[in-house]
């Protein structure tokens, strides 16, 4: 009956129900959006980092992978030193650069990365075949079409461009096997791979970048729960390395972005706040209407509890529905969001600024819920407990 | 008739503040009505008359003396207290009716049963009976809206009978009603009372005061006669 | 600058001022630092360090001969870097970079035609492309165009989100007086007078809003900077409140609360006042 009575008062006023769901609709959108802004950059950051497993990142002392320039020499020592742990599975050392590519009387600029194909995590092999052989390269999308090239054409691709004089130096003569999607490229980023070693042999004539260089390690553990030790470790027996595991990774981020967890606080209070303040007011607005209707309801006998009940219930009522349709408003609003958010440059390509993640989602739109409830609490609460013979005074007056 | 008192009153005062006066509204009542009676009580407006019923409804409670209902001091009820006590045992019936205007006729009748938890089926059952009882069997499914002043009052003493209350109060039932409606509020209430219903009404209308078997008079807070 | 990076890692790790290590050069020359790095490596003017290419090689000692603020530089502002000055030579031959720069920064005489010096330069250049400055703060300020972008669409979801709020509250506000604009239109008020009664209610929260608002906003505006300008030690201003700011500010709330008033009461002047006595 109680229910009855609620869906009944609210369909009574059918305008300014609509109208304060739909208020209570975009504060729920507004909520959610900031709970995917707050938590979204850190888990998909973190889904983004452990998409091959590695767990531990080695850059040059004091920067963030690729960061800068700077490289780790001594490549065959680094990895000699890491194999004495028995708890690191794997290693896989990746050399970062740049190249230059004549097309057709235009210098074409890319990135590239050496790697060791056979543990690489840095991209996935779309189509053709991986650099198997030392002349082989592969490109992502942007740079075959910028190429204008087809998998097995063969270009000449060098690590050094003059352009004072307009000349290339580390040339060598590649042939593209395959075409890859770097997992930790950004959308604007035209990217090639090859072979560590012979990047390096590219590199060879570049004083600053000659030798067994990398510009990052990536490490896979064994057991997860040694991958704090494991880092210690590194660090004490390599000083010139700064290790970083996935934590102090995203903690580095997190502080850099730091600004967005504190947007998504502000305005999600914000939201929250506005929600309550809606409920709260149309429930005080309602009852209020309706002063005469529940000192008589109390009269014949319903309880004070009974009437709070009910007229709480038209709180719950109006928050639960404007909270399913905050939700599909939200999700839609995020998706926008996120599309500004990406043009980030140099930001990976699988980085969300707005993430999806049932758990917090529904705790804030629990959250909103229950303070549907609580505000519908207080005017209810104050209407049911009005002296019965004076309001009914009162009405009878009015 | 049986005897014994259903209402006993003794030296009951009521008194509210009205801005920065006081006013007295009732000023030492004592009454008993028996069990069976039709009571009517009658004054001019201000006497004291409906304050008088609040406090016999146990809507209300005075600022000193004693009330007590079928032998129960309900003077000093807590709020649950009063408030079960009016469910079982109270029906009330206004001026205004004040139905709820989003249920229909055989939902109004069957909301104090609601809340007294008796079982759905049985509560369509009852409410049914009383409405037909009320010779309006046929417009079960009307809201208020769609119902003359005088079919909502019967409406409205349909749902006071609802948890086969030991008194049925009104306070000017036939006051927003036209004079042939408001002798067939009378007749009902007649009927009422010849089936075992001790009623008390407050009343401005001549008819239904003479209609009672007893008149109680107030003045000033007091009452003067009966 | 990366090896500066490098050079203020070695630096940082060690928290006291390093042991001077084997050095090239007998007479120490200077350099300066920024402001945090003086800060977190505890280093004060006068100071002798050694500077190097690598972590725990040899480099040359300097002495520190000055402390710098921290430009007003959008994109330095979220990274954590430490900048290190060193006199030109000395950079290109710790990093063996040879007689080489990143690139010219050119001051021009007052009154020269930029536009045209910029075609001149290019015209005889030979491998490197002059460019103003004010091209490249654009494209060094990438990063930023992308938050206006999103601060943007944050404020238009705002307003959109304020109107509906704005206008749910007005509805309900009004609509608990309907038995006063129900009693004034029997009296025989015209529903042009009640209407136009409520607008100005509106019209003046309206403006006492703006008002209160403008001061809030301003506020928060003064705190959002001094907070950020702290956390990432810059002068950089980041949030400013302009005149046009505030008039577009206030036209909008005002014409929100005008035309929620407006809404609100036309939708009950239209009700017969019986019916909003509720007969």
């Amino acid at each position: 009956m109680r229910a009855v009575l609620a869906k009944a008062s609210l369909v009574r006023h059918r305008a300014r129900t609509m109208l304060a769901i739909l208020g209570v609709a975009i504060a729920a959108a507004m909520l959610l959006d900031m709970v995917m802004l707050a938590t979204g950059m850190r888990e998909s950051f973190r889904q983004l980092l452990l998409t091959r497993g590695f767990q531990l990142r080695l850059s040059p002392k004091g920067t963030l992978p690729f960061d800068t320039d700077a490289t780790i020499g001594d490549v065959a020592g680094v990895m000699s030193t890491l194999r004495r742990n028995s708890d690191i599975r794997e290693i896989s050392p990746v050399l970062g650069g740049s190249i230059h590519i004549a097309v057709r009387g235009r210098d074409v600029s890319a990135s590239i990365l050496g790697i060791d194909p056979k543990v690489q995590g840095d991209y996935e092999l779309l189509s053709g075949n991986d650099v198997t052989a030392a002349n082989a390269i592969v490109v992502n999308a942007r740079l075959l079409g910028e190429l204008r090239s087809k998998i097995g054409d063969t270009i000449s691709v060098s690590t050094g461009y003059d352009p004072q004089t307009r000349s290339y130096s580390g040339q060598r003569a590649l042939v593209v096997t395959g075409t890859v999607r770097f997992i930790y490229g950004a959308s604007d980023q035209s990217a090639a791979a090859v072979r560590r070693e012979t990047l390096q042999e590219m590199n060879a004539q570049l004083p600053t970048r000659a030798g067994d260089r990398a510009s990052l390690f990536m490490i896979r553990v064994r057991d997860s729960a040694n991958v704090e030790a494991t880092r210690h470790w590194i660090e004490s027996q390599l000083p010139n390395v700064s290790a970083l595991s996935i934590a102090t990774a995203i903690a580095q981020v997190d502080q850099r972005l730091s600004y967005f967890r504190q947007l998504s606080l502000i305005l999600g209070a914000v939201s929250l706040f506005v929600g309550f303040l809606l409920v709260t007011t149309l429930v005080t607005v309602s009852v209020n209407e309706r002063a005469g209707e529940i000192a008589v309801l109390r009269a014949i006998g319903v309880s004070r509890s009974h009437v709070i009940e009910q007229i709480v219930v038209e709180g719950v009522f109006i928050s639960l529905l404007g909270a399913i349709i905050g939700l599909a408003l939200g999700l839609a609003t995020a998706r926008y969001l996120n599309s500004i958010l990406s043009a980030f440059p140099g930001l990976p390509m699988a980085i969300d600024f707005f993430l999806f993640q049932p758990r917090a989602a529904w705790s804030a739109l629990g959250l909103l819920i229950a303070s549907g409830i609580g505000a519908g609490v207080y005017p209810a609460f104050r209407a049911a407990s009005l002296p019965i013979a004076e309001t009914l005074r009162k009405e009878a007056i009015a | 008739m049986s005897e014994s008192p259903i209402i006993s009153l003794r030296d009951v005062r009521r008194d509210y503040a009205l801005g920065a006066e006081r006013v007295h509204a009732l000023q030492g009542v004592s009454l008993d009505v028996v069990r069976g009676d039709y009571v009517a009580i009658v004054g001019p407006s201000g006497c004291g008359k409906s304050t008088l019923l609040n406090l016999i409804g146990v809507i209300d409670q005075p600022t000193s003396g004693t009330v007590a209902i079928d032998g129960k001091r309900v003077d000093d009820m807590s709020d649950r207290e009063a408030t079960q006590f009016r469910l079982r045992n109270i029906g009330f019936v206004f001026q205004r009716f004040y139905l709820m205007p989003i249920l229909s006729a055989l939902e109004n009748v069957a909301l104090p049963m609601a809340e007294a938890g008796v079982p759905k089926d049985e509560r369509v059952k009852r409410a049914t009976g009383l409405l037909t009882y009320v010779w309006l069997g046929n417009r079960q499914r009307h809201r208020p809206s769609e119902m003359s002043g005088g079919e909502q009052q019967r409406v409205a003493i349909a749902r006071a009978l609802a948890n086969q209350p030991k008194l049925l109060l009104a306070d000017e039932p036939t006051g927003e009603l036209d004079a042939k409606t408001g002798t067939e509020i009378i007749a009902l209430f007649q009927r009422l009372n010849n089936d075992g219903t001790t009623i008390v009404v407050v009343t401005h209308d001549e008819e239904l005061a003479s209609a009672a078997r007893r008149k109680i008079h107030m003045r000033d807070g007091r009452v003067v006669d009966g | 600058m990366l090896l500066a990076l490098l050079l203020v890692s070695a630096l940082t790790q060690d928290s006291t001022v390093a042991k001077p290590l084997p050095t090239r050069e007998r007479i120490p020359r200077t350099i300066a630092i920024d402001e945090v790095l003086a800060d977190q490596a505890h280093l004060h003017v006068g100071d002798r360090v050694s500077i190097s290419p690598l972590p725990n090689t040899p480099g040359d000692t300097v002495i520190i001969g000055a402390i710098v603020r921290r430009g007003a530089d959008p994109s330095e502002v979220a990274r954590g870097d430490l900048k290190v000055r060193l006199h030109l030579d000395q950079l290109q031959t710790l990093s063996n970079y040879g007689d080489r720069v990143d690139r010219f920064a050119i001051q021009t005489k007052p009154g020269t035609d930029i536009r045209s010096l910029i075609e001149r330069v290019n015209g005889i250049a030979f491998g490197f492309r002059a460019y103003p400055s004010s091209e490249i703060a654009v494209e060094t300020s990438r990063t930023f165009q992308v938050v206006s972008r999103f601060h943007r669409a944050i404020g238009i979801i705002t307003i959109v989100a304020s109107s509906v709020f704005l206008l749910c509250i007005m509805v309900l506000k009004v609509e608990e007086r309907r038995r006063d604009i129900a009693a004034l239109r029997l009296m025989g008020i015209s529903r042009a007078t009640v209407v136009r009664a409520i607008i100005t209610e509106a019209a003046l929260i309206a403006v006492l809003g703006s008002a209160l608002g403008i001061v809030l906003g301003w506020l928060v505006s003064v705190f959002v900077n001094w907070h950020y300008q702290a956390v990432y030690r810059t002068p950089l201003a980041f949030s400013i409140v302009t005149p046009m700011i505030v008039i577009v500010a206030v036209a909008l709330s005002l014409a929100l609360g005008v035309g929620a008033g407006i809404a609100a009461s036309l939708r009950l002047v239209r009700q017969p006042p019986l019916a909003l006595f509720g007969r």
